[in-house]
């Protein structure tokens, strides 16, 4: 039993990481419907940022709002560079083309203002476990945990609340009439990139402490979060995190008492059924494209 | 007047006519390895080496009155990458000679198309058992070795952990690459020798985050050591892991577990973690004084310590190798070249060791099981694990034909 407990503690705080980069493809879908393939290379940008402010030695918690705030500068930098000529010219895969791309580009940058190597980050809080329940759980992990509820739940209150909230809703369901009805749509187009990267540099000086720090830890992350985005449904809040979840929880459980071999199978295997009967996600509504 | 220019242009037309004879008349080496990634923290080092090396060698006049010129690539630790190299080198910049590969999938990937070019190869950081070995079957092995291989290795880190400190239950924990499984399969085997069985044997991922699971099922099995195989990032995370569970029991691995990225990432977790190496940074001989010395001077490392001193030192000693081989070919074919390595007249001073006739015809390894010692991690770097050896450092350990516990190597089955 309390060797479950532990493998679920892990998997949850495995899942949290996993859904808070999923939320950021989500916040980008919602408003455009395009995706920003580079969200991993975001996360890595933030935690290496994170990492060069705290080098400078400003405190941690002093160096979130600041990295916050390159992550969002960074997301519009790629809606104005990538994403807005291909929407422009309505392509339907332009934005896959170049988001990814740009991934590339900032992956390569970071190598040469950073290094090749995975570098250290130091831990905000002591690295000692602390027992819950009979599990030993990292502070680290929890914060990751806590951390992540609570970005998402300020954006999801922000986009429903808030006039800009409306707007983007009004620019998902039909651009064109959002536009009429004086919506600036693709300043909220690049609002989203912006919220999204920002999510992602958030995620990225979150977990940092957690795995290493360098310019390719983006990659690994990027793909299961965009598997969590799948399995949840892009349109969905609640569905990321219990879609994080559900992987993380996967991965764990499977790895122990299956074989560590297939830890990556249960939760593709999950996709692919998602894929099958449930093409909208767990949580996903199914809109209907009329053509 | 007008004969003057002509001649002026003449003697600037031989000018150039023979600078660029000379510039294509260098010797040129590929170098091999992983400049980015986990794995670059050897890649580097040896690369660095290489370069210490060549550098002392051109200063002094170089090879056959010319310089050695280097032809440095990135395999990013990717197979694919190393195979796309392998062609480039052969084809297009026309090298004579190889070093380097740090990855074994990557070595056994690339090295087929220098075998068939006949361009000899010297492996000197893959430590894959089977590296040399790949065509075993061919008349004619251009593949050679300057690192302990996996053979060696394994029953190392078996003596240490079983013989020397009493161990009855290890767990396995090994990356899902080339060089992680068969390291696995090598490490079974010699545990076989001593007639025991991992309590477990686990997998995981390059990029993995996570070791939870694989450590729980070594604890749950009560290991009582962790013996590893895999590379510093990721062992780092096995460090972690160990501290976050609050498990802390031994670990003892492959050499790897001296990467700068290993220590610098497991911080006090890695502390007193073992492994088997062939060079540990500190100045016993007059020669890797020097060594040391040099490269510090020349590369300025972080807090004076070698990222991977093992893969600087064989790096280096790689180029002495190969430029004492083709000194005594006086040629720069291949053939010639390989049979020069096979049949090496003169003793070559290394880092390492010194180099007393290192290859024969049947034996492509210039590194036999007497020569490494345990290093162990402590305040941060990489020390002598044993007192003993400590005091015997001064003493180069030679190459012995006849040295007890190397696995036997199968050749690879086809």
């Amino acid at each position: 039993m309390q060797i479950l407990l532990q493998l679920i503690y892990s998997g949850v705080a495995l899942g949290m990481i996993y859904a808070v980069i999923a939320f950021g493809y989500q916040l980008t879908f919602a408003t455009s419907d395009t995706l920003n393939f580079g969200q991993g290379e975001a996360l890595m940008l933030g935690a290496l940022v994170g990492l060069s402010l705290v080098g400078w030695g400003l405190n941690f918690w002093l160096m979130v709002p600041l990295v916050c705030l390159f992550g969002a500068v960074q997301g519009a930098v790629v809606e104005r560079v990538g994403v807005r000529p291909a929407i422009k010219i309505r392509s339907e895969f332009g934005w896959i083309m170049s988001t990814i791309a740009l991934g590339i580009i900032f992956k390569n940058v970071a190598e040469n203002v950073w290094g090749h190597d995975d570098l250290r980050f130091p831990s905000p809080v002591p690295e000692s476990p602390i027992k819950i329940l009979g599990a030993n759980v990292l502070p680290m992990e929890i914060i990751v945990v806590l951390g992540a509820l609570l970005m998402m739940a300020a954006v999801e209150l922000f986009n429903r609340k808030s006039i800009y909230g409306k707007a983007v809703v009004a620019t998902f369901n039909d651009r064109d009439a959002a536009k009429l009805m004086g919506i600036n749509t693709s300043l909220v187009i690049t609002f989203s990139y912006a919220l999204s990267s920002m999510s992602a540099a958030f995620a990225g000086v979150l977990i940092a402490p957690l795995t290493l720090t360098g310019s390719t830890m983006g990659a690994v992350l990027g793909l299961k979060a965009f598997a969590v985005a799948i399995i949840g449904g892009l349109t969905s809040g609640m569905g990321v995190i219990v879609g994080g979840i559900l992987l993380g929880i996967a991965e764990t459980t499977t790895g122990f008492y299956l074989s560590t071999g297939y830890k990556d199978v249960p939760g593709l295997v999950l996709l692919l059924l998602v894929l099958a009967f449930k093409p909208a996600g767990l949580f996903g509504k199914s809109v209907i494209k009329k053509v | 007047m007008i004969h003057t220019v002509r001649q002026t242009v003449l003697a600037a037309a031989i000018a150039l006519g023979t600078f660029s004879a000379y510039a294509a008349d260098s010797i040129k080496i590929g170098v091999d390895g992983p400049f980015t990634g986990g794995s670059s923290s050897m890649g580097v080092s040896m690369r660095d080496g290489v370069r210490l090396a060549v550098g002392e060698i051109n200063k002094s006049g170089g090879v056959l009155g010319k310089k050695i010129e280097l032809v440095e690539r990135d395999d990013e630790a990717k197979n694919e990458r190393g195979v796309q190299i392998a062609q480039e080198l052969i084809n297009k910049e026309k090298v004579v000679a190889v070093v380097g590969y740090i990855n074994t999938g990557v070595a056994l990937a690339s090295q087929r198309f220098f075998q068939e070019a006949k361009i000899p190869v010297m492996n000197n950081v893959a430590t894959g058992s089977v590296v040399t070995h790949q065509f075993d079957d061919q008349p004619d092995n251009y593949i050679f070795r300057n690192a302990a291989h996996d053979s060696i290795q394994a029953p190392m880190i078996v003596e240490e952990a079983i013989a020397r400190r009493g161990f009855k239950k290890v767990a396995i924990l090994a990356d899902s690459t080339n060089y992680g499984q068969l390291g696995r399969a090598d490490l079974e085997k010699a545990l076989e020798l001593k007639g025991i069985k991992a309590v477990a044997v686990e997998k995981f991922n390059i990029k993995d985050v996570d070791m939870t699971p694989q450590l729980l099922k070594a604890k749950e099995a009560g290991a009582e050591a962790v013996l590893t195989y895999g590379i510093g990032p990721e062992l780092a995370q096995i460090a972690n892991g160990m501290t976050k569970l609050g498990w802390k029991v031994p670990m003892v691995g492959s050499w790897t577990l001296s990467m700068a990225n290993f220590i610098d990432n497991a911080g006090p977790g890695g502390e007193g973690a073992r492994m088997p190496q062939t060079f540990i940074q500190a100045a016993t001989t007059p020669k890797r004084k020097a060594f040391i010395d040099t490269y510090l001077k020349t590369f300025k490392p972080k807090n004076d310590r070698i990222d991977s001193p093992v893969s600087a030192a064989q790096g280096y000693d790689s180029v002495y190798l190969l430029a004492a081989a083709i000194k005594q070919a006086q040629s720069t074919e291949g053939p010639k070249i390989k049979e020069a390595l096979e049949n090496l007249q003169a003793p070559i001073e290394g880092v390492v060791t010194v180099y007393n006739k290192p290859f024969s015809k049947a034996d492509h390894e210039a590194v036999t099981a007497n020569m490494p010692v345990f290093g162990e991690v402590k305040g941060q770097r990489v020390v002598f694990a044993y007192e003993d050896d400590v005091k015997k450092a001064a003493e180069v350990r030679l190459k012995d034909v006849n040295a007890k516990g190397a696995l036997k190597v199968e050749a690879k089955k086809k």
